[in-house]
């Protein structure tokens, strides 16, 4: 079908009073079948058309244009004046906002990554491993809602966590009320709720390393911290790649997890920029701030995702 | 034209074609003179007793109207606005409009609601109170009739305050203070037993409500008459930041702690709140509710004068209405005619247990065997003042809510927290205009 539409223009010029069934006919055939592969892709490219395309380019009209969200034909081009906004001086968004993203987002990544890499370790040397698994991915398929709710409620000065310091004989901690603490509880949620996808990973990424060189090792009298480091970490260095972009990405989009533990605060404490968007857009009426801020967001993860890439790549993985 | 591109342009016209069916509008009537005509009503009045309420005078309306008819549709209020918004920008946007005046002024500028006509905006003003008017107007002028209207009110538990040795309730910041050191309690781990002053860190509705409603009783106010410039940062609204900081670091307030069912637990033993919430704590209190106590709240110094915040709800009309002259027919009707002595809108606030700015209603609706709870509201709307509603105003609100979060956990100073509203609020509130 493909053939058909690259067929050379010279061999599909017809003959002078050629029969309609010889090179025109193979000619609308062509085009015909052409037509159809267009009808099939149709719905595929209509849906990015509709979801991808249409949104992107007009989020790029809303980044340098002002609009309250009610009137499409109220939008009003000003330029950059959004973006020199978002950076002017007494402006919110550069700190705390986007410190907080990258402090959530690194958090989230370096606890998810250790512990799943402690986990997944643990796993492998364990018997029912289907299981094992199955329990620490549970979380993945718990509503964010109802996990932020009920470590929200493990969190307060009468719940879980501060009944079990009380107990040991320690004060009560603020956890989500102290500006301090604020942040770091929330990030410990986030990475406890990811744990499971990465150990996933990292459990396929321990499968696939040869066993003799654990036998290897084992002969030349290696013990299992020289093992792990020299051996399961290097060879486990593709899946920590994918995971930690993979959870980095994620960590820096966090919106929903924050809105139903803090909704941003104390203060502005656990304000993210994904939360921003989302008020300076529905709430307050200022798409082009939202969109020039989405842009900025979009910049940054661009940035840290080629960096990590570059990163690993310089080490010698193929990412 | 061969026949190939013809049927490429079929090919992509046919799913357009769908989308655009899709997104029609629906049908309100052909418009012509004599055609049934059909408004439609967007509210919060999405679920039980309001969805109820609402459901009474408007099956009563089109019972009794055989060609203009109404239709509501309700969402849930934290989706009020972005559906309001969403449905708009498609050109979908409903005839009648139930928005919170915080957000009159950002429609008003959106060129979403309908100024009221002459005689419609001259019976508003003879009918409400001024903080049920001003919370409908924008600018000076009125957009739509009020309807709920909640006032600030300081509630305390009679019991608390009984085992505190405190003979009754504060009047004064002043007693204020002295009846929350001696209620608040807490256990040898810092948990707090009993909040003597609940601070709410629930939403900015609760957090910047209490605030404004002290800031009120010291003379002070959030933004200028115009709308376009803060004046927290005055000594009223030092003297507010002032109590609040003190409340916390001593002790007697936890602003870590849901107020809303602490109180209703007993432990909490005073807090600002709206009347709204009397209906709430009946229900979840039971037989203790008897221990409930509502007083106007308490001013800086003993013989001032009375202030506190007002906030509300109005009906008004969208600018994109194909019939408005019948929309203002339907909003006079459910809101200005008198059934039994009081209005439709009236009956149907105080059945959920709420309050309108209409005065004689809510006398006449609330007199002998109800509430006594309920009267310093209803006292409080000849003093209280209308939350501002300039555009821009729910982002003021909620970056005041930050910087009072910030003041209470320390930190930010008293001077800090006001320098840093004033700066943050103008830059925002320009951006508005």
């Amino acid at each position: 079908m493909v053939n058909a539409t690259l067929t050379p223009e010279t061999t599909r010029r017809a003959a002078p009073g050629a029969p309609a069934t010889g090179i025109h006919g193979r000619d609308r055939r062509g085009r015909r079948q052409a037509v159809v592969a267009y009808l099939f892709l149709a719905p595929a490219l209509l849906f990015f058309a509709v979801f991808l395309v249409l949104p992107l380019g007009f989020a790029v009209l809303l980044s340098t244009s002002r609009w309250a969200g009610f009137d499409l034909g109220d939008i009003q081009p000003v330029g950059l004046d959004n973006f020199a906004a978002l950076f002017a001086d007494g402006s919110t968004f550069l700190t705390p906002v986007l410190t907080n993203t990258l402090l959530f987002a690194l958090g989230t990544v370096a606890l998810a990554l250790a512990g799943s890499v402690l986990v997944a370790t643990c796993i492998d040397n364990l018997r029912f491993q289907g299981l094992w698994r199955t329990l620490y991915f549970l979380p993945i398929v718990t509503t964010v809602v109802a996990v932020g709710n009920v470590w929200k409620y493990m969190y307060e000065p009468g719940g879980l966590v501060n009944g079990v310091l009380n107990a040991l004989g320690f004060g009560s901690v603020a956890f989500l009320q102290d500006p301090d603490t604020a942040l770091p509880s929330v990030v410990v949620v986030q990475a406890w709720a990811s744990v499971g996808s990465a150990i996933l990973v990292l459990t396929a990424g321990l499968k696939s390393i040869p066993e003799t060189y654990y036998e290897a090792a084992a002969l030349d009298g290696a013990g299992p911290g020289t093992v792990f480091l020299r051996i399961t970490l290097p060879l486990l260095r593709p899946s920590l790649v994918f995971v930690c972009v993979t959870q980095f990405l994620t960590g820096l989009q966090s919106f929903a997890l924050i809105i139903v533990m803090t909704k941003g605060g104390p203060g502005d404490a656990t304000e993210v920029a994904a939360l921003e968007m989302y008020r300076q857009a529905f709430s307050y009426g200022d798409w082009g701030t939202a969109s020039a801020a989405a842009f900025v967001l979009f910049a940054v993860v661009l940035t840290v995702t080629l960096a990590q890439l570059w990163f690993f790549r310089r080490r010698g993985e193929d990412v | 034209m061969t026949r190939t591109p013809r049927r490429r342009h079929v090919a992509l016209a046919l799913p357009s074609a769908l989308l655009a069916a899709g997104c029609a509008a629906p049908s309100r009537g052909t418009g012509r003179t004599g055609d049934p005509i059909v408004l439609t009503l967007l509210s919060h009045y999405a679920s039980g007793a309001l969805k109820e309420a609402l459901r009474g005078p408007v099956d009563e309306w089109n019972t009794t109207h055989d060609r203009v008819k109404v239709a509501t549709k309700a969402v849930e209020f934290t989706d009020l606005l972005t559906t309001v918004m969403v449905r708009q920008a498609a050109g979908q946007g409903a005839d009648l409009l139930h928005p919170y005046c915080l957000w009159n002024g950002q429609l008003v500028r959106a060129g979403v609601l309908r100024p009221a006509p002459a005689p419609h905006a001259a019976e508003i003003r003879r009918g409400y109170g001024a903080a049920a008017v001003g919370s409908a107007s924008v600018d000076g002028t009125v957009y739509g009739y009020p309807t709920e209207l909640q006032t600030y009110a300081l509630y305390y538990n009679k019991r608390l305050l009984r085992e505190a040795g405190v003979g009754g309730p504060p009047r004064t910041w002043r007693e204020l203070e002295d009846t929350a050191y001696r209620t608040a309690r807490r256990d040898r781990y810092g948990n707090t037993l009993v909040q003597g002053f609940g601070l709410s860190a629930f939403d900015d509705s609760t957090t910047v409500g209490q605030t404004l409603a002290l800031l009120s009783t010291a003379g002070g106010r959030f933004v200028s008459p115009d709308g376009r410039r803060t004046d927290l940062d005055s000594a009223a609204g030092r003297a507010v930041f002032d109590l609040e900081r003190r409340l916390v670091a001593r002790g007697a307030s936890d602003p870590g702690v849901n107020v809303y069912s602490a109180f209703a637990s007993g432990q909490v033993a005073m807090v600002i709140s709206a009347g709204w919430w009397t209906a709430d704590l009946k229900s979840l209190m039971g037989r203790a509710y008897r221990d409930v106590g509502v007083v106007p709240v308490p001013l800086p110094e003993a013989g001032g004068e009375r202030a506190t915040l007002a906030t509300g709800f109005m009906l008004g009309v969208n600018t994109a209405a194909r019939h408005p002259r019948e929309a203002w027919e339907f909003l006079r009707w459910l809101n200005t005619d008198k059934v039994r002595g009081t209005t439709r809108m009236s009956a149907l606030q105080v059945s959920v247990g709420s309050l309108t700015g209409r005065a004689d209603d809510m006398r006449t609706l609330l007199g002998a065997g109800a509430d006594p709870n309920l009267r310093p509201f209803l006292d409080a709307l000849g003093y209280a003042v209308p939350e501002p509603n300039m555009p821009g105003a729910q982002q003021a609100k909620s970056l005041l809510r930050k910087n009072i979060e910030a003041l209470w956990t320390g930190r930010q100073s008293v001077d800090e927290a006001l320098r840093t509203t004033r700066r943050q609020v103008d830059q925002e509130v320009a951006r508005s205009w």
